[in-house]
């Protein structure tokens, strides 16, 4: 008997929750809501200041390291005749600051919303700024810059089974999501330096970006930033590297410092 | 029994929020060192604790340590420990996945190639750490917990190690985090060690893979114990004495020999600016001179 009753509950249940579930989709069906902005839809949250921890390549990254040293970067013949006429009169100068190196540098970062579908990264160090557009039908200018032309989107984990575009009933997912990320893909870069002394990527360059965030043990805030540059012109292949960042609690030690113009 | 466990199933399912797949992390994975290369292969020069924020102690082993010391018998089949072998010289390592098969739900990760074969266990079966008193090992215990594109993965339980080649110390008091990202066929490792005894704060660095399928992985796995260096006394320890300056690295590469040192200090941006007045002074005097 008693377990006729709780069959009972559960088909009512079930029975009751797919018509809520199939009213929801009707309606979803009939309103044709427009998706909510990349700023609404953001899965995390990236935003705030946040503060490099160099300790990896330190030397390469705190000091400008000597003309002809680009250990660890996998550069080709062309890229090493470039990076071997710069000299030390150049040292400090904006093309060491440009997308593909930019978060490398010792500095802190702003992240912020510049519109609901703009992402501005601010850096102290250079003095530069990123947008991060998420509007893909936007036409792109077609002039190169130091940052180059970005292109955003959110990844989320795909639902288990597939399906991994829209949420229950076809629409778009929002919210925060356990694992999600980031993806920045950068064209129309002009060309500029991987490191502080001169070694090269060209105006063909292109960057994939992930961006990631976590939390320490000890309840810090993580990101961390791994870079992929595609460079056919100076590089044998992809040159990998991931810069971290730590989240501070607000600007108070933003201390902007400009680069020099070329 | 019959109805009841598919249809509270049934109900769970129309309840519960969106299920997310997990991310795999098996299969071959080809390193990418291009971050610290020299530090990784073939290994930081002596002196050379630049982005480390170790505290004085460590500072003060790393500085006694002697590379000799790896050809005495009782060090020389040392695989690398957990709190350094995923970065070290990158290890071209195999993930494998170890499932029930029965019930097909995932046991753990095995990671090969490590080197020495000290290969590894990331336990997924959330099975509890060991009592603090049960044995260090050179892999740790490990145990890991999937979370989107990451897995996360705790390890206790290692071995009094190394976090660079060049002696600087891990304790085994040290704990350490990862987390494990893929994105597509690129994976980044997120390393957090935390180890109250020789850091000021927790270090944390990250390391790359690309999925491949032809990889060769190290197969070095049995260390012959054999007399390297004739004629030493028993007893011997390779060292410096304490209170050795180790500054070497920083005489060849044009920097303060405080910069080498590590502490934590040195890894945030303000240091920038404090090495470049200390780099003008250090010019200045080699112009006076």
């Amino acid at each position: 008997m008693r377990q006729t009753a709780f069959t009972c509950v559960v088909l009512a249940a079930v029975v009751a929750l797919s018509q809520s579930l199939a009213e929801t989709q009707g309606r979803g069906a009939e309103t044709q809501a427009p998706p909510p902005s990349p700023q609404a839809a953001a899965p995390i949250d990236l935003t705030g200041y946040w503060v490099a921890i160099v300790t990896e390549d330190w030397r390469w990254r705190m000091v400008t390291p000597p003309k002809g040293d680009y250990a660890s970067v996998p550069l080709n013949d062309a890229g090493r005749k470039v990076a071997d006429t710069w000299d030390i009169s150049k040292d400090g100068r904006c093309e060491a600051y440009g997308a593909p190196a930019l978060l490398r540098m010792p500095t802190r970062l702003r992240i912020t919303w510049e519109s609901s579908s703009i992402l501005r990264i601010d850096t102290d160090a250079g003095q530069q700024t990123r947008r991060l557009l998420f509007d893909k039908s936007r036409q792109p200018s077609t002039a190169h810059s130091l940052q180059g032309y970005s292109l955003a989107e959110w990844e989320r984990p795909a639902r288990a089974g597939g399906g991994g575009g829209g949420g229950r009933g076809g629409g778009p997912q929002t919210g925060p999501a356990p694992g999600a990320n980031l993806k920045v893909l950068t064209t129309r870069l002009t060309g500029g330096w991987l490191r502080k002394n001169g070694v090269p990527y060209s105006e063909e360059a292109v960057i994939t970006e992930y961006f990631d965030r976590f939390a320490a043990p000890n309840a810090e805030e993580w990101l961390a930033v791994t870079t992929i540059v595609t460079d056919p012109k100076y590089l044998n292949q992809d040159f990998v590297t991931s810069s971290h960042f730590k989240k501070e609690v607000d600007g108070s030690k933003w201390s902007p410092s400009p680069c020099k113009a070329g | 029994m019959p109805l009841r466990v598919p249809l509270l199933a049934a109900a769970l399912v129309l309840v519960a929020g969106p299920a997310f797949a997990q991310v795999d992390i098996s299969g071959e994975w080809g390193r990418r060192i291009h971050e610290d290369q020299p530090h990784r292969n073939p290994g930081a020069e002596l002196g050379d604790y630049t982005g480390l924020p170790i505290n004085a102690a460590a500072r003060q082993k790393a500085s006694s340590w002697d590379a000799s010391i790896l050809s005495l018998p009782e060090h020389m089949a040392k695989p690398h420990p957990a709190q350094y072998f995923m970065r070290g010289p990158g290890p071209d390592m195999r993930i494998n996945k170890i499932t029930d098969p029965v019930t097909q739900t995932l046991i753990a990760f095995t990671l090969e190639g490590i080197f020495g074969r000290d290969d590894r266990v990331i336990w997924m079966d959330g099975r509890p750490h060991p009592s603090e008193y049960a044995e260090h090992t050179w892999d740790g215990f490990s145990t890991g917990k999937v979370e989107g594109n990451k897995l996360t993965v705790t390890t206790t339980h290692m071995k009094y190690g190394v976090i660079q080649r060049n002696g600087v110390p891990a304790s085994a008091h040290a704990t350490m985090t990862e987390h494990f990202i893929r994105h597509g066929d690129f994976l980044t490792l997120v390393t957090i060690v935390d180890d109250p005894v020789y850091l000021e704060e927790p270090f944390i660095r990250t390391s790359h893979w690309v999925r491949t399928s032809n990889i060769t992985i190290d197969q070095r796995f049995i260390f012959e114990v054999v007399d390297e260096v004739a004629g030493h006394k028993q007893g011997y320890v390779p060292h410096y004495p304490l209170g050795t300056r180790q500054d070497e690295f920083a005489k060849k590469h044009g920097l303060p020999f405080e910069a080498t040192q590590g502490g934590k200090e040195t890894i945030y941006p303000e240091y920038e600016a404090i090495l470049r007045k200390a780099l003008a002074e250090m010019a200045a005097k080699r112009g006076s001179n």
